[in-house]
């Protein structure tokens, strides 16, 4: 039962479908990185980007790209809206975070009944036929899918970091995550960067719905449940950071799928609640490595200072 | 354009039919002059494609019996109420076609509704009339629930029957989805291909909300079977073929009722091929009055109906409701639900315009013959009758 090549074709394929939870886990680690909000309404952008995708791919028979095109307007427009005429709104009256979670939850369950209303509740996907070729390599199969998908999430995630870590835009949400009034003392316009921040992670919803649309079935309410991924992996991976978040999503979603090997299939999506369990009372900061190695250089640092004469000095 | 203009009309149409259901609730009056039966079907919520097409066949059955004089000079009138297939909404939507709008009979679909509803139309005896649940269990569901439509044991009897028989496969794999609607039938594959003289090589089953089937269909490729019985639903199915095809799964593949629909063919292009599935109900080759009921569909609706075969049956349907309220009337006996439930088991052959004879067994089953269908060239093709 476990030879190599079963073995082999669950991680692939479930590293190939990662990569639209690893989109969604960076969209909703980052906002909450920035602005400090689990915003759960990403599920309503995630819902406007697929319709948008769908609408121009099935109705209007537009091309592949233009649809794409369309799809990543419609999703940074809604996220821009989303943004200024909610989230700002809601700063200046000062309410509660807790007020601003409830009110991301009821955008997210208004827009689904939304596309319920407009598309009906059948499944559907961004292109007609969901059926994608495959090249057997060894003896594993990869689907036609598999390398864009992949690709696309990789090429996202280096520009992302080129972003964060090379330009004077990316280095100010650095600074307002990790003190926003203190950015604003120093002349960073916190405002811009909080929109910033939800409009790449519109960007990500919409590449990674996008991804999803055209592998699997969609029905309104898909977005939520996608969520639910997210949210397990960014408290895995550790509020605030965007790469752990990542990398939790690679993991969730590989343990989730390799699971089949071990269990009955139908606890499969019984898992994902057993992580979210398991992440929010077991793990709350997030899976860190030890304490001791993230503060070894402060350490030897005071070392250095204090101490007789330190390692270096003798080299 | 138009298919947005059609997903409006369908909305339209469902708001249309539950509002039809309120104003029927609130003129009671009306209920003198007529008789009256329940419709729950799903018109919102997952199943809704197909709940909304089945009730638009019986509407236009109820309209034609109406139009050409009603039943005994009265009015044919259905109550239309939505259940979303799902069984707690079933349950309230029974409690008020029995409690508020005390109708004799009603008629509902989908499995986990089906089995839900049950102990309310044996309570207050009100004959349930299942129309498209295929579970076997249907029939021992108690005194009042019969079926017009054949029950799985038929046509996963035959698909299985077949695929050792005429087909020679020898091993075959059951993949089903871990609800009502998969664990039955799956179970009878398994007992009528091993009876046959098959081996059953792998049995898995999948959660109804997963997307991706890749661990399932690779431990039904490491059994090595030389074909795979699907029992999912309509939304999964093509998922699931497609995932199969990917992993190079080349084995032929079975299903039921529900894969035979054309979305899965479009869903699944070349990938389709040599899918079988089964038909219940005759199709246009097979009889003139399927071929006219079709091209109504495509010159009204512009298309095929979902879920064609079950559409003919909830076609059918009202005509038995109005030869049974017929026969009543004429024996000046009372409408309620005992009396219906005696004179329909009095009468037991119905004679009914789109899928025929129709004779109701003592066991609470029909039996009619089953359709296997192909996809040839893309396109559904008839590929044998089973039970003729």
């Amino acid at each position: 039962m476990l030879d190599a090549t079963i073995i082999l074709q669950i991680l692939w394929t479930s590293l190939s479908t990662s990569s639209y939870y690893v989109l969604f886990a960076v969209a909703f680690a980052l906002v909450l990185k920035v602005t400090r909000l689990f915003n759960f309404a990403q599920a309503a952008i995630m819902t406007i980007a697929f319709y948008t995708a769908f609408v121009a791919v099935q109705w209007l028979e537009w091309p592949a790209w233009a649809a794409f095109v369309a799809m990543m307007a419609a999703t940074l427009a809604a996220s821009y809206g989303l943004e200024r005429i909610g989230f700002e709104a809601l700063r200046k009256r000062g309410v509660s975070v807790m007020f601003v979670f409830v009110f991301t939850l009821m955008v997210s369950e208004f827009f689904a009944y939304v596309a319920m209303l407009i598309f009906g509740t059948w499944p559907q996907t961004v292109f007609p036929v969901i059926f994608w070729p495959v090249t057997l390599i060894g003896n594993i199969a990869i689907s036609a899918w598999d390398l864009p998908a992949i690709g696309a999430t990789v090429g996202a995630l280096a520009l992302l970091f080129v972003f964060m870590r090379f330009t004077r835009v990316g280095a100010f949400m650095t600074g307002v995550a990790d003190n926003p009034d203190l950015a604003e003392l120093y002349g960073i316009n916190k405002r811009r960067i909080f929109l910033v921040a939800m409009l790449i992670a519109g960007a990500f919803s919409a590449l990674g719905m996008f991804l999803y649309g055209t592998r699997a079935q969609v029905l309104p309410q898909t977005g939520l449940s996608l969520m639910l991924f997210a949210v397990a992996a960014t408290i895995m991976g550790g509020i605030g950071n965007v790469a752990g978040a990542a990398i939790a999503a690679v993991i969730l979603g590989v343990i989730q799928n390799a699971s089949i090997l071990v269990i009955s299939s139908e606890w499969q999506g019984f898992l994902l609640y057993v992580f979210l369990f398991l992440a929010i009372v077991f793990f709350p900061n997030g899976l860190r490595l030890p304490q001791r190695r993230r503060f070894a250089p402060a350490a030897r640092e005071i070392l250095s200072d204090h101490d007789a004469p330190p390692v270096e000095s003798k080299a | 354009m138009s298919n947005f203009a059609r997903a409006a009309a369908r909305r339209l149409f469902a708001a249309a039919a539950c509002l039809a259901a309120a104003l029927g609730a609130a003129n009671p009056a009306s209920a003198q002059d007529a008789f009256r039966f329940g419709l729950a079907m799903p018109l919102t919520g997952s199943q809704a494609l197909y709940g909304q097409d089945q009730v638009k066949a019986a509407e236009w059955a109820v309209a034609e019996i109406n139009k050409a004089g009603g039943v005994g000079g009265k009015k044919l009138e259905m109550i239309v109420l939505d259940t979303q297939a799902d069984p707690q909404l079933g349950i309230q939507m029974t409690n008020r076609l029995v409690s508020v709008e005390k109708v004799p009979v009603f008629i509902t679909a989908w499995s986990g509704v089906v089995k839900a509803v049950a102990p309310i139309a044996n309570d207050n005896r009100v004959v349930e009339l299942s129309i498209g649940a295929s579970s076997p269990d249907v029939a021992k569901l108690g005194d009042y629930v019969y079926t017009t439509f054949p029950l799985a044991d038929i046509d996963i009897t035959a698909v299985a029957k077949y695929a050792f028989a005429s087909m020679g496969k020898r091993r075959a794999a059951v993949v089903y989805i871990n609800n009502e609607t998969g664990i039955v039938p799956a179970e009878v594959y398994q007992k009528v291909f091993k009876a046959a003289g098959g081996e059953i090589v792998a049995v898995e089953t999948y959660d109804p909300k997963a997307t991706d089937f890749t661990g399932v269909l690779l431990k039904v490729r490491a059994a090595n079977p030389d074909i795979i019985h699907l029992h999912g639903l309509v939304s999964d199915i093509p998922q699931v073929i497609a995932q199969m095809r990917q992993l190079g799964l080349t084995q032929p593949v079975t299903s039921y009722s529900a894969a035979f629909n054309p979305k899965l063919i479009q869903q699944l292009g070349a990938a389709a091929e040599g899918v079988i599935a089964t038909s219940l109900a005759p199709g246009p080759e097979d009889s003139d009055k399927v071929k006219e009921y079709v091209a109504r569909w495509q010159k009204e609706v512009g298309r095929e109906p979902n879920g064609l075969p079950y559409t003919q049956y909830l076609y059918d349907a009202p005509y038995l409701v109005a030869a049974v309220f017929k026969s009543l009337d004429d024996k000046k006996m009372p409408v309620t639900g005992e009396n219906f439930r005696k004179e329909m088991l009095a009468m037991r052959t119905f004679s009914l315009p789109i899928t025929g004879k129709t004779t109701l067994n003592d066991d609470h089953t029909v039996v009619k013959p089953v359709y296997l269908m192909e996809v040839k060239g893309g396109k559904w093709t008839r590929k044998a009758i089973v039970g003729e």
